[in-house]
């Protein structure tokens, strides 16, 4: 037992001398991870997008239609930053993305409606960029309605209807939102939270394949393998030590960002959010692993983690809900720690649900812990054979070869 | 004169030559590499129609949503109908109560829940304002939308009915009441993306995306391979045939260009034909966005590839730069609501303007002159990337001259 964790203590020496000697690895665990870290943080200012610019086309110009414009640019997603003369000028600022929308107000619109003769309002927005389109959608689409009920009112009054009923009359129903579970976390933080660990695996799965990939294309497999008297299970434990404390780490800067400086509320235990980081990391490494042990050619290998580490962001189902995609791509979803990770996230630590909720998310991450079993003897034989060397390198050796001979 | 134009044409024509040796070279490199051929062909061809599979429902519908109803009237039963008859909510459950509608919520099995109180009909009934509450949560945008879409649809429209109902009752003809009831009539055009469809509005951003990180990688791959091949680590083979720098610049482009026309062909104009998507740009529109795009992604790649010593480095130090790199584009979060740091590095890049502009042009349908400040950042970007991209290989020639000089003195002249 003694002998077994100075072994692995002994590789995970080795590979720290190893890192210290290339720049590569500095980059790829250190810097470029913190950087996207900081980019997510930063990148989306406090809240929902606000005042947002749009245009409006008074063709009225009367004083009704001058209220309702001063009623627009008081909506909280849109302000009214130029006012045009025509159709065609607001379709091209529209183009242009000066402007996310216009509304336009027809000819005579005030004396329709005083004839009652319905005028029709129109409102265009552009759908091009989902979110900006969506909020302004519903925020004009709103404040149309709003003032389409002051006329009614307005018309009421000069009826001579009563006005305590007046809402109840010209509005029936009201409907109530409510924000189910953390109506107060902003929404830049909420999305900062759901990339940062998407960003992290890239890097984790990239310099697992990577750091045992190496060890096969530049020949030093033997050594390594000697060193953990031929048991793959503390060459890979010793390899991945190093890389398991510094993500790790980097979980943890990144949980301090979160919680600490986003104030992105905590809703449980900490030893829950340390627990479910550090599965978070053994996953992926896990992955890493069973990639190089399926693909031993590095090139290969590589490019099936930029595959997956890719999709990672669509498949997770956070922009598009995984539960709205076809059934195969559902079943895709779960091959993903990221997305067990998001759910613990979301219904665990933000919303402070129970921790049984959660529980098939703990065991599927644990599952793929397990994963490498599966190719360890694959592996082992590609760092004993090294019989999956790039061509460029075994023409090499035959150049060296022939020279020497 | 004669001799000098003879000369001169000559020359030309030996330029020509050199730089298409050196494109061909360059074909054969890509093609003979495997993992370059992957990243270069496969993924250009493939992402995009697995992407496009991914979000092919478009659109978020039938969201189960829980529903509880303390009112127990034919009101409220109507309420119901009516929601679960939109396209965005179906009502998975009856609940008895709000813990249990909790319950639901909590193991995913809703996505939100809708009460209706006790006195719903009562108050519709004696002409008191009736509250639906609907409790929705943020945790997908999408759900958020659709719940609130279905939810506000039914409500306006149920209260116009009740409205004209009692309008009618109070003695005004059915037109009157709807003139009452309805003075302005709103009319809300999506432009572009009407029915506000995913795939619609992200796959062509992610296609325009595509083409610069697969370019960047496979630059990088080959002139990683180039240093670990060559003696010295250098980009350029110290035994080189006399080729100028330009040529070598300019003969590696071609290749990695002519190559890309015809992938964007596949990625800009078959994808969103078979897929549906938005395709406003005519083949004049995309090729005045295109061609400085493929430039100044090319010359950058060409730059950046100064910076990768190893075949594998460009997968571990530049691939991450997708995602952040599709958050500057502007599309997911509007450019007024970033940071001045941000708004700077995002010019750095030519995906950014790039990306901006074809959804301009393509699902907004602008013009060339209403996309001019992209057009023009792209070139001006090919510009100083092509300096950088010739000081780069410059450099690398002039090592290896210096290398070759000391190993073979003799062979120089």
């Amino acid at each position: 037992m003694k002998s077994t964790i100075n072994r692995i203590l002994a590789i995970a020496r080795r590979e720290v001398y190893r890192m210290s000697s290339r720049k590569l690895y500095f980059l790829a665990v250190l810097v470029f991870p913190v950087l996207s870290m900081l980019f997510f943080a930063s990148v989306m200012k406090e809240g929902l997008p606000t005042r947002l610019p749009i245009a409006v086309v008074d063709l009225d110009q009367t004083v009704t239609s001058r209220k309702f414009v001063r009623n627009i640019d008081a909506t909280q997603s849109s302000s009214v930053v130029m006012q045009l003369n025509s159709e065609n000028e607001a379709m091209s600022e529209l183009r242009k993305t000066n402007i996310y929308g216009f509304v336009m107000f027809p000819r005579n619109m005030q004396a329709d409606i005083m004839a009652g003769r319905q005028p029709v309002v129109s409102f265009y927005y552009q759908n091009a960029f989902i979110i900006t389109g969506g909020l302004i959608q519903n925020d004009i689409t709103k404040m149309l309605h709003t003032l389409a009920a002051g006329v009614n009112i307005q018309k009421r009054e000069a009826m001579g209807i009563p006005s305590q009923t007046m809402m109840a009359n010209v509005q029936p129903i009201k409907m109530d939102t409510h924000l189910l579970f953390n109506p107060t976390t902003s929404y830049p933080a909420y999305v900062t939270s759901i990339m940062l660990p998407i960003m992290l695996q890239i890097f984790i799965v990239m310099i697992t394949v990577y750091s045992i990939g190496i060890e096969i294309k530049e020949r030093t497999s033997h050594e390594w393998l000697k060193m953990a008297d031929k048991s793959m299970v503390v060459a890979i434990a010793g390899k991945l030590l190093p890389y398991t404390i510094i993500f790790l780490i980097l979980m943890t800067f990144q949980n301090f960002i979160l919680y600490r400086v986003l104030m992105v509320p905590l809703n449980v235990n900490m030893g829950w959010m340390i627990l479910a980081s550090g599965i978070f990391v053994l996953a992926y490494q896990a992955i890493g692993v069973f990639f190089i042990g399926l693909l031993p050619m590095m090139r290969h290998a590589l490019n099936l983690t930029a595959f997956y580490t890719i999709l990672a962001l669509s498949l997770v189902g956070f922009s598009f809900p995984a539960e709205a995609m076809l059934p195969p791509f559902r079943a895709w979803a779960v091959l993903f720690p990221a997305r067990h990770y998001m759910h613990i996230f979301q219904t665990q630590m933000l919303a402070g649900f129970e921790v049984w909720y959660t529980a098939w998310s703990y065991l599927f991450l644990i599952l793929f812990i397990l994963l490498p079993i599966t190719i360890l003897g694959r592996l082992k034989s590609a760092l004993i054979y090294q019989d999956f060397i790039e061509d460029i390198h075994k023409n090499e050796v035959l150049t060296k070869y022939h020279a020497e001979t | 004169m004669k001799t000098y134009i003879l000369n001169l044409s000559g020359k030309i024509k030996e330029a020509v030559a050199n730089t298409f040796r050196v494109c061909m070279r360059e074909y054969q490199l890509i093609f003979t590499d495997l993992g370059v051929v992957v990243l270069l062909l496969v993924v250009p061809v493939v992402y995009p129609a697995l992407y496009s599979f991914i979000y092919y429902p478009e659109v978020v519908h039938d969201l189960p949503v829980s529903v509880v109803d303390l009112s127990h009237s034919p009101a409220s039963r109507d309420y119901i109908r009516s929601l679960n008859a939109t396209p965005e909510v179906k009502i998975e459950h009856y609940c008895l109560s709000m813990e249990e509608a909790i319950v639901r919520f909590k193991k995913g099995q809703s996505n939100g829940i809708v009460v209706i109180p006790e006195n719903f009909s009562n108050n519709i009934a004696t002409g008191q304002q009736a509250v639906i509450s609907v409790y929705a949560d943020m945790k997908f945008f999408l759900h958020y939308k659709a719940i609130m879409m279905g939810s506000a649809f039914v409500t306006l429209q149920k209260g116009s009915d009740i409205q004209i109902e009692r309008l009618m009752a109070g003695g005004l003809s059915a037109h009157q009441a709807d003139i009452q009831a309805n003075p302005i009539l709103l009319n809300g055009n999506a432009m572009a993306n009407s029915a506000g469809g995913f795939a619609s509005y992200g796959i062509p951003a992610a296609l325009m995306l595509i083409i610069q990180q697969t370019l960047v990688l496979s630059i990088g791959i080959l002139a990683g391979t180039a240093r670990e091949r060559h003696a010295g680590g250098l980009l350029v083979p110290p035994d080189r045939r006399r080729i100028g720098t330009l040529r070598l610049v300019v003969g590696k482009s071609a290749a990695y260009f002519t190559i890309y026309l015809i992938l964007s062909v596949y990625m800009l104009a078959f994808i969103p034909r078979i897929f549906g998507y938005p395709q406003m740009a005519g083949a004049s529109e995309l090729s005045a966005l295109l061609i400085p795009y493929l430039l100044s992604a090319i010359f950058m790649g060409m730059t950046l590839s100064v910076l990768f010593k190893n075949r594998e480095s460009p997968m571990l130090l530049y691939l991450f730069a997708s995602f952040p790199l599709l958050f500057l584009s502007g599309i997911i979060w509007p450019l007024s609501n970033m940071g001045p740091l941000w708004l700077a590095v995002r010019e750095i890049f030519p995906s950014s303007n790039a990306m901006y502009g074809f959804i301009k042009m393509n699902t907004l349908g602008a013009g060339i002159s209403e996309t001019r400040s992209e057009i023009m950042a792209l070139w001006v970007q090919s510009g100083i990337y092509f300096l950088m991209a010739c000081l780069v290989y410059w450099k690398q020639v002039k090592i290896a001259d210096f290398r070759f000089q000391i190993v073979m003195p003799c062979k120089q002249s």
